[in-house]
């Protein structure tokens, strides 16, 4: 067990100079830098720039140097454990970044936590009432809650929270709140705000995570060995919980590593849509400024991320089920 | 006339003990009427503050407000009524990119626009004159005028910015260095307001603690014209900046060892970006400056960027009220548009045109009631709102290119657009179809004839000058071009600005039905603006906001600008190398270039002249071809808080005159 993590563990670095290089490739591969975004943001204002004016800007933003040299000086600085400047935001990329994450990974787990909470019952439910009028039901709500793209979601609840209560919902924070230091005060704000996008970020993987423990459990309940338990006289409840049911959330525990990507992905336009200050519109942004220190930053900081996910996702199903856990040793 | 002396008399008294040098009679006539008027005779104290500003002079932490305020304050006209005091405006922002919403709101300059955006009024600087041949120009500062920290405002904030700033090579390298130009001409690179003919420093030279007299090689007509941009705007240094602060961060006058620290401390590599970082007020709240209300513990990066009212704020109501009214301004971060434009809608933000788009005026007009705010609209300065900008100089298909060059060409397609049609559908109604001229209340219009000319929808004539330059149609009907090789032409739009790829569907199916096969690609901005400098951009829509401007700033029809459109960029290169590359203008193009030049060295009725002709070149030329205009695309729709007295039903809207600072936001307050 310690030495498949050891291995895993080993492999990051390499992982991680491969992920900047080609994140770094990746980010430079659209036409134009920085500053053409910059003086396409100025245009929109209605200003613009003598040429002079831009190639002054250029070689002080260093943006005048090789490519080579430019992705040199920002690995190079990552490896002192600096993350650089941010181009755009003239801020340092830790803080950039350290004030989005925590509010990000605080948004996956509790929309993770309430994906599990209402995805495993009703998989169990449908599962041991199948075609039931439950089953039904809860089948017809997954397929609109997988169908529903959750940025449309988001829309639609925003413009109900208007029209309903004159309210905007927008962001984690009321407004007095948004740059207040940390407190008590400031933490209920923030779980008083939190809900709405949880619920929206949760409801499409809710649906999902609903029909694999469904048919995962149908799978086992018909099997020999439930059958077994059944003949001697286990009470139904408590043999479907301790057995079947283990069994079939482990896919659901080993898409954790993927899940923090994917919420990135798929929570970005949500992201974007209610002004939630969180790590994607962040990245966003940065790709589309062409801020590449910042957006090398956040990719390989996801990567970090991945990788962890990946290697908990895999350490919990071991503890989850015996048959990995013996064949690991 | 005798309330007027009763008053000047009434206000001798502390007044006169400080002043030296004779005021301008005619404002001290009319702000000494206002008083009287508003105030009665029996006038204890001629000058009022905020409650929360009294309160800091009574606790001893601040000195009392006529000591704050210069000799001679600028008194400001309301718009509508004396204000009371009190209150917080919410704006929304998108980010340190968007710094300007701070410079535009703030309009922190030296001198000023009217409301009207018809003349130049004093602000920093009490007056302002030049001598008989235009060389010398003698600017005063309000005496006793101080920063929002207290320190007296003198002549030393100009001539710091000269002496530190345009003098010092690292701060200002020259023009040489950055472009690959072969001959070594000297020029400077932060645009500069004080450069001779051949691109060298003129003089600047403090004449006492209050005056400053800067002189050219050459009759600088359009000065006081530049003292109005030099506030800051695009992240550059403000043309007076406060010495006393940023002295400690320029090697020439602080100390190196502790400069080196504090670069090292920040992260940068060399002493100019921590004295831009210091000197730039969105980036440095500790950075004294002189505006209504001056950043509280925030910068633009932040998630809120607060201002708070200035103790020291130069400028007084009529009846004697040291503005702004209004505590204080909260920018609250947006990532998205919309996300900023559904707040607004949720009446979340006080007083907002920048980043209101024009697509959600009827929304806003629907929910104004109900969330609390009113909803105006200013329209642009002239100019076009979607102009077809036409390809001069397109060199990837040579025969194509030529064809765009023809006028002829051009006339035929601006007569091809049925534009009432994209007045309807696009802008939603708003707006007068033109060509994209100066507007018709600016001494620059060119006249109906021009404005209008070529803007009638005339297939029959259109269809007539294409047959006649050859463009015959193929077995498809489609025409093709001269030698038999098919014609395609591509309109390039960017989706961000206005309702601008629907303008080009709707130009397109026109374009179309003249047998011209044209395509839309909507680009992203950056690759759009790529292409362009690459001159790979056939047609693009863009729109014309400087005809109001032609010679100051980086004007659209001037080539050498950046970023210009589409229709001379390879002439911008030429200009800017001396002609080593790039494609030589041709004598239109070259004479547009000519008029900006010679503009800024004569008088204001030959600067009309000239305007004039330029703009009647605009419609002549078609460059770019004007389809809407006047309509309030750009900032012009303008959402504020039912409750905010003084807001102006009407102002000129555009990026030089600082569109809504031109509208004197400090002198807005809410109704209680």
């Amino acid at each position: 067990m310690h030495w498949y993590i050891l291995k895993r563990l080993a492999v990051v670095p390499l992982m991680l100079f491969l992920f900047s290089v080609i994140s770094f490739t990746l980010i430079q591969a659209p036409p134009g830098d920085f500053l053409t975004s910059y003086i396409a943001e100025l245009a929109q204002g209605g200003s613009s720039l003598d040429q002079a004016h831009i190639a002054a800007l250029r070689s002080q933003y260093g943006l005048d140097k090789p490519i080579t040299t430019q992705y040199f000086l920002w690995a190079g600085s990552i490896l002192k454990g600096d993350l650089g400047i941010s181009l755009e935001w003239r801020r340092s990329n830790a803080e950039l970044i350290g004030e989005r994450l925590l509010l990000t990974l605080a948004l996956t787990v509790f929309s993770l936590l309430f994906t599990w909470a209402v995805a495993i019952p009703i998989g169990i439910i449908s599962a041991t009432r199948q075609y039931s009028v439950a089953d039904y039901v809860f089948t017809v709500l997954n397929y609109i809650g997988l169908a529903t793209p959750n940025f449309m979601l988001a829309l639609v609840l925003m413009w109900f929270a208007f029209d309903r209560f004159g309210v905007s919902v927008t962001g984690l924070f009321s407004p007095e709140f948004t740059e207040a230091p940390w407190s008590w005060a400031r933490v209920g704000d923030l779980l008083s705000h939190i809900w709405l996008p949880m619920i929206i970020l949760g409801v499409a993987g809710t649906a999902q995570i609903a029909r694999v423990v469904r048919a995962n459990l149908l799978d086992e309940l018909s099997k020999p060995y439930t059958e077994m338990a059944r003949a001697k006289g286990l009470p139904e409840w408590r043999l479907v919980l301790k057995y079947p049911t283990r069994v079939a959330i482990a896919p659901v525990v080993s898409t954790l590593g993927w899940y923090f990507p994917q919420l990135l992905s798929g929570g970005l336009v949500v992201s974007v849509v209610m002004s939630l200050p969180t790590i994607g519109p962040l990245l966003l942004r940065a790709l589309v400024g062409q801020d590449m220190y910042l957006a090398g930053t956040i990719i390989l900081i996801f990567c970090v991320l991945t990788v962890i996910g990946t290697l908990v996702s895999d350490i919990l199903l071991a503890v989850l089920d015996p048959r990995i856990r013996m064949e690991g040793a | 006339m005798v309330k007027v002396t009763r008053a000047a008399r009434t206000d001798s008294g502390w007044r006169a003990a400080r002043r030296t040098s004779t005021l301008p009679t005619r404002v001290l006539a009319a702000s000494a009427l206002a008083l009287v008027l508003a105030l009665g005779t029996a006038l204890a104290q001629p000058y009022q503050e905020a409650p929360m500003l009294a309160e800091m002079v009574a606790a001893g932490q601040l000195p009392p407000v006529e000591e704050r305020l210069p000799v001679n304050p600028e008194v400001i006209a309301v718009a509508d009524q004396i204000g009371t005091y009190g209150g917080v405006i919410r704006r929304g922002f998108t980010g340190p990119g968007d710094h300007n919403n701070y410079t535009r709101f703030a309009y922190d300059a030296l001198l000023r626009f009217s409301v009207d955006g018809s003349q130049i009024t004093p602000h920093i600087l009490e007056s302002w004159e030049a001598s008989e041949d235009f060389h010398t120009w003698t600017l005063r500062f309000r005496e006793g005028a101080k920063w929002a920290d207290g320190a007296p405002l003198t002549s030393e904030a100009l001539t710091f910015y000269y002496d530190a700033v345009l003098k010092n090579a690292d701060l200002t390298p020259s023009r040489s260095e950055l472009l690959p130009i072969r001959k070594q001409r000297p020029s400077f690179v932060i645009p500069q307001p004080v450069a001779n003919s051949d691109g060298t420093l003129a003089d600047m030279r403090a004449v006492d603690d209050y005056t400053v007299e800067v002189e050219f090689d050459f009759p600088y007509t359009l000065f006081p014209l530049e003292l109005t941009f030099r506030d800051g705007g695009d992240h550059t240094l403000a043309a007076h900046l406060p010495a006393h602060y940023l002295k400690q961060f320029h090697p020439d006058y602080g100390d190196q060892a502790e400069i080196d620290r504090l670069v090292a401390e920040a992260g940068l590599t060399d002493w100019t970006q921590l004295f831009l970082q210091k000197g730039i007020i969105t980036d440095n709240p500790d950075r004294p400056s002189t505006a209504a209300w001056v950043p509280y513990q925030s910068t633009v990066s932040d998630q809120v960027f607060t201002l708070r009212r200035n103790p020291y704020y130069i400028g007084v109501d009529e009846a004697g009220n040291q503005l702004p009214y209004i505590d204080e301004v909260q920018f609250r971060y947006f990532a998205d548009v919309q996300a900023l434009n559904f707040a607004a809608v949720a009446g979340e933000l006080d007083f907002q045109s920048r980043h209101i788009q024009l697509t959600n005026y009827p929304v806003l007009v629907e929910n104004g009631e109900r969330s609390g705010y009113d909803v105006i609209t200013w329209p642009t300065f002239g100019g076009n709102d979607a102009a077809l900008w036409i390809n001069q100089q397109y060199t990837i298909n040579p025969e194509l290119g030529e064809v765009l060059a023809n006028r002829d060409f051009r006339i035929a397609l601006s007569l091809g657009i049925e534009r009432e049609e994209i007045r309807e559908s696009a802008f939603l109604g708003q707006g007068e179809i033109r060509q994209p001229v100066a507007a018709p209340w600016h001494p620059y219009y060119p006249g109906d004839e021009y404005a209008f000319q070529y803007t009638e929808y005339d297939p029959d004539r259109a269809n007539e000058l294409l047959d006649s330059i050859g463009l015959t149609r193929d077995a498809n009907g489609m025409r093709t071009l001269p030698s038999g090789a098919p014609l395609r032409l591509e309109i390039s739009v960017v989706p961000a600005f206005g309702p601008w790829p629907d303008v080009a569907q709707l130009v397109a199916a026109d374009w179309t039905d003249l047998g011209l096969t044209t395509d839309v690609q909507v680009r992203e901005r950056t690759a759009h603006f790529t292409m362009r400098d690459a001159n790979e951009l056939i047609i693009e829509i863009w729109n014309e906001d400087t005809s109001a401007f032609p010679f100051t700033g980086n004007p659209k029809i001037d080539p050498r600008s950046n970023p210009a459109t589409i229709f001379a960029v390879e002439s911008r290169t030429w200009y800017a190398t001396d002609g080593e590359r790039g494609i030589a203008p041709t004598p239109e193009i070259a004479r547009i270039v000519e008029i900006i030049e010679t503009a800024k060295t004569v008088g204001t009725e030959q600067q009309i002249e000239l305007a004039q002709e330029l703009n009647r070149m605009i419609a002549d030329q078609l460059y770019g071809i004007g389809t809407v205009g006047l309509t309030p695309m750009i900032q012009g729709v303008v959402v504020f808080n039912s409750d905010m007295v003084n807001v102006p039903p009407l102002v000129a809207n555009d990026w030089p005159v600082r569109t809504p600072g031109d509208a004197r936001p400090e002198t807005f307050f809410y109704r209680r």
